[in-house]
């Protein structure tokens, strides 16, 4: 049976798709499932950072599409999961170099051969948002708990409606602190504006910033805050019924929403 | 890709009523480094010192600015009702609830950036600078149409990064697909000095060491940001935040005036083995 093919979307750059599609891929392949991380972010790939495996990159997606290298040649193993790969970006060409149908293609092949394939989607509602989608049967949209991100993971989830995508929801870099003091968002204010169902809530950390500079997803170190949320996260990806840490509701922000969602 | 062209100056008047205003694109290939935060404090700042600013809103699709300065209910129409004549430029400024000479021009919200032209970008800053001492053109993430246009009307541009590897990179990268005889400036975004100092997070030493911009300033990070994101009203308005005095000492410095080169105080430069290396990776 084929593998899940999901995009990590979010329409606002900078709220943690990347980081997303790396630790989660970590945690899926912790479990033991077999994992390839797609960087769709032609010209501006990072997760190759993330993974801290730029160094082993020989071969892109773009090269893979061109048939100018066999597909297994691009993939990158990681070394510390056997079971996760990366297909890294091409870095200096731009993203009308693959075209729908060829990422669609690429990424069914791709789902041939292993469990998931989470493809790490470009900011932005253009070109690369569109090949990114193409290849994808199902959507995570990651978001942050403020107004623009909101704002354009609204724009976001529409746009996998109209394509009749199922999505899930990620709220990243909550600060149950300023929750609480009605100074941040809520998940249940994100919730109520975006009318999606929540997969997983992560606090803000300082550490991802560090782990990120040293490519070395979080999820590997048992003693990371957020590495048993990410592995949660995983879990609820695969069906089991989990229940999402609670945190308080504040709602006052909500009412800012009523205006633009309406029209 | 190909590089973009320069824009082309314009003829010079016989007896020009006004000087054209300076056309600034705030940029950084990466998203969330706080471009639009950037944009629109930087333009407070500006005005507050009396300077005419109009803001545009580059992010057609995606647009954010309205809302980080309060202004999304007063948004009648945008950049590309303007373009295809269905509104004039003047009734499409959005005046600022605080500062008199500060306004936005918003982009579209249900269009595409492939709706925009690169030539009829450029006429409408042209016909904005004729009005305005400063266009500051917010940018789109990536470097896409949405970029390309953005650029396109400017003759400046400020890059803002935070300090991360990945934000450098992405700058980086925006930096070579400017035009050559630019000299783009930095904002650093974002520090953290606790962090620098425990190794943790890079240093603006070693963001220089890899981008090699003139910096023009540095922005810590606090919370209060993203408080006053929130409300719609620009930090830079905030007389005690640091945050603000930071973006009032950018515009200042922007306006010509002699402010010392920006200092973050940290006993020791950052050490990322990793810093160098990760560029050789093309």
């Amino acid at each position: 049976m084929a593998g899940r093919r999901i995009v990590i979307t979010s329409g606002k750059g900078g709220v943690g798709k990347t980081t997303t599609t790396a630790n989660l891929g970590a945690a899926l392949a912790k479990r033991g499932r077999k994992v390839v991380l797609v960087d769709t972010d032609i010209g501006l790939r990072n997760l190759d950072l993330v993974l801290g495996v730029e160094k082993r990159i020989v071969f892109d997606l773009v090269e893979v599409v061109e048939g100018r290298c066999q597909l297994r040649q691009a993939l990158i193993r990681d070394k510390r999961f056997p079971s996760l790969h990366l297909l890294p970006a091409a870095q200096t060409r731009d993203k009308t170099s693959v075209s729908e149908a060829q990422m669609d293609a690429l990424i069914g092949e791709l789902a041939a051969e292993a469990d998931f394939v989470l493809i790490d989607c470009p900011a932005g509602i253009e070109h690369g948002f569109r090949n990114a989608v193409a290849g994808a049967r199902e959507g995570i949209v990651v978001t942050t708990p403020e107004v623009s991100a909101i704002r354009d993971a609204d724009r976001v989830v529409g746009k996998l409606k109209e394509r009749s995508l199922p999505h899930s929801l990620i709220v990243n870099r909550i600060r149950p602190e300023m929750v609480a003091s009605g100074e941040m968002m809520s998940v249940d204010d994100v919730r109520d504006v975006l009318r999606t169902e929540v997969l997983g809530i992560i606090p803000d950390d300082e550490e991802v910033i560090d782990t990120t500079n040293r490519g070395e997803p979080l999820v590997l170190d048992p003693n990371q805050r957020l590495a048993p949320i990410y592995l949660k996260i995983a879990r609820r990806l695969e069906g089991e019924k989990i229940p999402l840490t609670r945190l308080e509701s504040q709602t006052f922000l909500t009412k800012l929403f009523t205006i633009w969602k309406a029209g | 890709m190909q590089a973009i062209e320069p824009t082309p100056e314009p003829a010079p008047l016989e007896q020009p009523a006004a000087p054209l205003g300076r056309a600034i694109v705030i940029t950084s290939g990466k998203g969330g480094v706080g471009k639009t935060t950037t944009t629109a404090n930087v333009g407070a700042a500006l005005a507050a010192l009396g300077k005419r600013v109009v803001l545009v809103d580059a992010d057609v699709g995606l647009r954010n600015l309205d809302i980080v300065l309060g202004l999304e209910n007063r948004v009648k129409f945008h950049v590309l009702d303007v373009i295809e004549k269905k509104a004039e430029l003047d009734d499409a400024l959005v005046r600022d609830k605080n500062l008199e000479t500060l306004y936005l021009l918003a982009a579209a919200q249900t269009r595409e950036k492939e709706d925009v032209e690169t030539g009829a970008m450029i006429a409408l800053v042209e016909a904005l600078r004729a009005r305005f001492e400063y266009v500051l053109i917010d940018c789109p993430a990536g470097i896409e149409t949405g970029f390309r246009n953005a650029v396109a009307g400017a003759s400046h541009a400020i890059v803002v990064c935070t300090p991360e590897v990945s934000a450098v990179r992405d700058a980086d990268r925006v930096v070579g697909l400017l035009p050559n005889d630019w000299k783009p400036e930095l904002v650093v975004n974002r520090l953290r000095p606790a962090l620098v100092r425990k190794g943790k997070m890079l240093s603006v030493e070693d963001v220089d060491a890899i981008l090699r911009l003139p910096l023009l300033g540095v922005i810590p990070d606090e919370p209060d940001i993203i408080i006053a994101t929130n409300k719609g009203r620009p930090i830079a308005l905030e007389e005690h935040s640091p945050v603000g005095a930071a973006y009032r000492q950018i515009a200042a410095r922007l306006a010509g005036a002699d402010v010392p080169a920006p200092t973050v105080k940290v006993a020791e430069p950052g050490f990322f083995a990793k810093v160098g290396a990760f560029f050789g990776g093309r």
